[in-house]
């Protein structure tokens, strides 16, 4: 296998991309699950809440959600742009 | 050290299904020993529900177990499926099949306990919501196994995908990054699922009648925990089909 520095750091960033992409998925995960565990214990304490809690658990999950969108546009511009 | 194409191959297949199959046992075991901890909890005061408890444990540890199996299955197909017309970059999509399937199991099967666990304590409260509970249940642990399911069909793409016959180091990339991607992104999004189910399932158990609303903020909730396993699965495809 002949290689070339431009190769290896090609190879490199498409690695970096799964690797950025995987672990940044992680986080976001169990925490907008754990924000949706609270909401579904509160909605069960206090139903006539639901619409107030419903809402609050989404913007709790947006805020969680971004560190997994930053791994996304991470991952894409290491396999798009870096040449 | 001079190595046969074959060789070469068999050596990334027997690394990725050891890959596949340990991992995955990580979570189905979590997750099994979390509903059974829980079933004992419940019958440590409630022994007359025994049949019940048991009933839904061991579903709750079927659904769990399915993650296992997905990690068992690839490891077997990684044992036998290999075969020498087969190009030399074969070796790193083979590891990356069995990153893939073993990572994503983790998380599936300890998102898909929770559930399990609570729904056994949530019949020791409620016995009356017993077939309630069980469906929440399955309903919950369903959508948390989703990302493992994500995990199996990158597997065996990245088995079955016809390669091209050079070797390149962005091409090993690739394929290695696309395992990576899928199994690390899955374990997140079934870990958070199961924790949204699990929580329900107990509020359900605390007030059955608020069921229908309990089941639609569980499921909005986990379908937001869903995104970045999507996203996960959208740059596994990419690195494996762009290149």
């Amino acid at each position: 296998m002949d290689m070339s520095g431009a190769d290896f750091v090609r190879g490199m960033a498409l690695l970096g991309a799964g690797i950025a992409m995987g672990l940044g998925a992680i986080g976001p995960g169990v925490g907008e699950g754990y924000a949706a565990g609270k909401a579904c214990e509160a909605v069960g304490r206090k139903p006539e809440e639901a619409g107030l809690l419903t809402r609050t658990m989404l913007v709790g999950q947006a805020v969680s959600e971004s560190t997994g969108i930053y791994s996304l546009v991470v991952a894409l511009l290491l396999m798009f742009v870096v040449k | 050290m001079t190595w046969e194409n074959f060789e070469m191959i068999r050596a990334g297949a027997v690394l990725g299904a050891g890959f596949s199959v340990g991992f995955a046992a990580i979570g189905a075991a979590v997750g099994e020993g979390y509903a059974a901890g829980k079933a004992s909890q419940t019958l440590a005061y409630r022994p007359e529900l025994s049949g019940d408890v048991l009933k839904t444990m061991l579903v709750g540890q079927a659904v769990a177990e399915t993650a296992g199996i997905f990690g068992l299955v690839i490891a077997m197909l990684l044992l036998f499926t290999p075969n020498a017309a087969q190009p030399t970059i074969a070796a790193w999509a083979f590891l990356g099949a069995g990153l893939a399937m073993g990572l994503s199991a983790i998380g599936c099967g300890i998102g898909a306990g929770l559930p399990a666990g609570s729904a056994c304590l949530g019949i020791g409260r409620q016995p009356s919501a017993s077939a309630q509970l069980t469906t929440l249940m399955l309903i919950g642990a369903g959508v948390a196994q989703s990302t493992a399911i994500y995990g199996f069909l990158i597997a065996l793409l990245l088995l079955f995908k016809k390669l091209p016959d050079v070797v390149s180091m962005p091409g090993i990339c690739a394929l290695v990054g696309a395992g990576l991607a899928m199994g690390f992104g899955a374990i997140g999004p079934g870990i958070g699922e199961g924790i949204a189910a699990e929580n329900a399932v107990y509020q359900v158990a605390r007030n059955p009648e608020n069921g229908t609303l309990l089941t639609r903020t569980m499921l909005v909730g986990q379908a937001v925990a869903e995104s970045t396993g999507i996203y996960s699965l959208v740059i596994a495809l990419l690195l494996i089909l762009g290149t």
